[in-house]
């Protein structure tokens, strides 16, 4: 049997694939060519081991059945599952169908997608793919009709506010939302006059030759073939250039990811991959407490990405983020996006200045000779009761130590880096590094949770362990070394943004309250813990909004039922005791007040 | 005839003329941080200083100077912050100071 497979309609099909096709190829040829050395040679070491099979998996998962999107809300999961998942199987069904009724023939990329449309000279017909294509057809179309519906009612696919998409976006969305609902009406009308189909487009369609004239038919047929194939070419060509070019890009991304790329300190070629798999769902805008508390609507990850990807990020825009990373937990395509927010600042800020911190050269205030170092950090000295808590602490422990900075000493860098000023940052950090080097430490504390992840992420301490001290006392005390008693008081705990989400130390600290009182649990806590709002990634919030910030998140302090909040962070403490009449410690307080 | 050598000199005149100084980018710094106008001058936020206890930064001056006009060495002296942030916690007005270093180095890097 030999079959034409063109006709005029398919053309705008066609320019659409081709368009797409080589935006698509020219974009990862030049991102992939553009990629660090040093990434390349990740790829390449990565590609033929197991963790390319993990990444397939990966990519099933996520890419089709969207996993992490079910975590969120199952509704707002089925609708992308039902729409990716849905179409995938169209297309494979629908290559696999014409291989059963031609075999192992060429048949041209048209001829698969509208094959009901070149199909209509069958002989027979096998009822099992009708049913299948009609039944995945269903599919997408629950899925579509389900994007209507969260158009007007998103809080029913929990999310309380979705993206304002820009207008590029909303004619590729258009497009997306009649390709369907018009290929079944061209499936249909095909069906009422040829017959054949399955339980959808047959049914319809044998209402249509029942109840609709043989001339009508006729008129329709053909146009509804070419509003399907326009509404196919128009997403097809808006798809590299809209927010549909995740589609693709989240496959690459998965692959590199796992072959252990990620986006560095300065912008590099693998943070396209993650801007352009962001496939701008929202779900980043309600975790954001900018949005919840201040009603801030152009900052969050979703609008950051999108003005850097279309170049038209603004400095405010950068900069006005806790990055507390309570978006990036939520994230579905898990982009890193504190890490590409920093690095755009770095771009917009960083000023290589070789004379800057000269004065720090001759600066040695330290002390004391002991082999484990306490480095309190700027904002303990701003909460001296942390300070002498801990050498309350020490001192029990019978700790011989080194106090790095205890009169003055120069900042960890943290704070400089996250304004994007990375270059300043890092002579900051040789500085301190040379400093810890120098004394001869094994071990150093801090209080400071902002302080430990830089030394635990930039210093690259070789020989050195970096605690903080939540896990230095834990330690002591299940050395015996350090004995408290309870007395039944009741706490809450705060998570500090830089210890929890930003460290993972979410345990150590609570079996530390454990030990000398009860611990009850606020609503949002561990990964969901509300920002204390004084974060010092954000410089562009005021005073009253830190202020309304504060109040907000502490308010859930008051409804368990403690005595006491306890946080693990200097500046968190100071934030939280502005937000709140409950008495506000830090945890190596209250260890210090139930010495035994 | 040689300068009898008093031991003294005499110094340049230390008055600010508002009305000589250029106050563009002054004004533009205030219009992007009015917040600033509301400082009482208390001196909390050198007192607290990080840089100003290792060298003689001092965040009150500076920014006081960029305020009537004073922009020369206004950079290189914000250059010395460390940004850590401990005069913004003290700050009884809550003005955002980190964000007044930022500001001020990005109106007067080419003074």
């Amino acid at each position: 049997m030999t079959m034409n497979f063109f006709a005029p309609f398919c053309i705008p099909f066609m320019v659409g694939a081709v368009v797409m096709a080589v935006a698509l190829v020219v974009k990862y040829a030049r991102w992939i060519y553009e990629l660090p050395r040093a990434d390349k040679k990740l790829m390449l070491h990565g590609i033929f081991t197991r963790r390319s099979l993990e990444a397939i998996w990966e990519v099933f998962r996520e890419s089709l059945l969207h996993r992490r999107i079910f975590k969120v809300n199952p509704l707002l999961g089925y609708m992308h599952m039902s729409l990716a998942f849905g179409w995938f199987l169209l297309i494979l069904t629908g290559w696999i169908e014409v291989v059963a009724y031609l075999g192992f023939t060429y048949v041209p990329l048209q001829g698969h997608v509208f094959f009901k449309y070149f199909a209509t000279g069958l002989e027979e017909h096998k009822p099992v793919f009708n049913f299948l294509m009609d039944f995945f057809l269903l599919m997408v179309l629950s899925g579509v009709f389900l994007a209507w519906c969260k158009r007007l009612y998103s809080k029913a696919m929990g999310m309380r506010r979705t993206t304002r998409h820009v207008l590029g976006d909303r004619i590729a969305l258009s497009a997306l939302w009649f390709v369907f609902p018009l290929r079944l009406a061209a499936e249909s009308l095909t069906c009422a006059i040829y017959g054949g189909g399955g339980f959808l487009t047959g049914s319809i369609g044998s209402w249509l030759s029942a109840h609709v004239g043989g001339a009508v038919l006729e008129a329709l047929y053909e146009p509804s073939w070419w509003l399907y194939s326009i509404s196919l070419g128009v997403f097809f060509v808006a798809l590299p250039f809209s927010r549909y070019m995740h589609i693709f890009t989240e496959i690459p991304l998965i692959f590199l990811r796992r072959y252990g790329l990620h986006p560095r300190e300065k912008e590099s070629s693998f943070d396209n991959f993650e801007i352009q798999a962001c496939s701008r769902c929202g779900i980043c805008i309600d975790p954001c407490q900018l949005q919840s508390v201040l009603g801030i609507n152009d900052v969050q990850s979703v609008y950051f990405l999108r003005d850097r990807r279309y170049k038209m990020l603004t400095l405010s825009v950068a900069n006005d983020c806790l990055m507390c990373g309570r978006c990036e937990t939520k994230c579905p395509v898990g982009i890193n996006l504190n890490s590409l927010r920093q690095n755009s600042r770095d771009t917009m800020r960083n000023i290589p200045d070789e004379s800057r911190y000269g004065y720090l050269a001759s600066v040695d205030r330290s002390e004391g000779e002991g082999r484990v170092g306490y480095f309190a950090g700027c904002m303990t000295l701003l909460t001296p009761r942390t300070l002498s808590a801990m050498e309350r602490i020490f001192e029990a422990a019978g700790e011989d130590v080194w106090w790095a900075d205890r009169n003055g000493g120069v900042c960890c860098g943290r704070p400089l880096k996250l304004s994007g000023e990375t270059d300043s940052a890092k002579k900051m950090m040789r500085y301190n590094k040379e400093l810890f080097y120098k004394h001869n430490i094994t071990t150093l504390v801090t209080s400071c949770p902002i302080c430990l992840r830089v030394f635990k992420e930039e210093y690259a301490l070789r020989g050195i362990e970096v605690l903080h001290h939540s896990e230095y006392i834990l330690r002591l005390m299940r050395q015996g070394r350090l004995k408290v008693k309870a007395d039944g008081g009741k706490f809450t705990y705060h998570d500090p943004c830089e210890l929890g989400r930003g460290s993972g130390i979410y345990d150590e600290p609570r079996a530390v309250i454990e030990a000398v009182g009860e611990l009850l649990e606020a609503e949002h806590s561990r990964e969901n813990s509300f920002c204390c709002g004084a974060s010092l990634a954000n410089t562009v919030i005021n005073d009253a909004q830190q202020l309304k910030i504060a109040r907000s998140m502490a308010a859930e302090f008051a409804q368990t039922g403690a005595d006491t909040v306890v946080t693990s962070c200097p500046l968190c403490k100071k934030t939280v005791t502005r937000g709140t009449t409950m008495p506000v410690k830090d945890l190596s307080e209250v260890v210090a007040e139930h010495l035994a | 005839m040689a300068a009898i050598e008093w031991g003294f000199s005499i110094n340049r005149p230390r008055v600010i003329d508002v009305d000589r100084n250029n106050l563009r980018k002054s004004d533009e710094i205030l219009l992007e941080m009015p917040e600033l106008q509301s400082c009482i001058g208390c001196g909390a936020c050198t007192a607290s200083c990080t840089a100003g206890n290792l060298t003689n930064f001092n965040f009150r001056k500076v920014h006081t100077l960029v305020r009537r006009g004073e922009y020369q060495g206004a950079y290189e002296e914000m250059n010395k912050c460390m940004l850590c942030g401990k005069c913004r916690l003290l700050c009884p007005r809550g003005i955002n100071t980190r964000g007044v270093v930022m500001l001020i180095k990005r109106k007067l890097g080419d003074f």
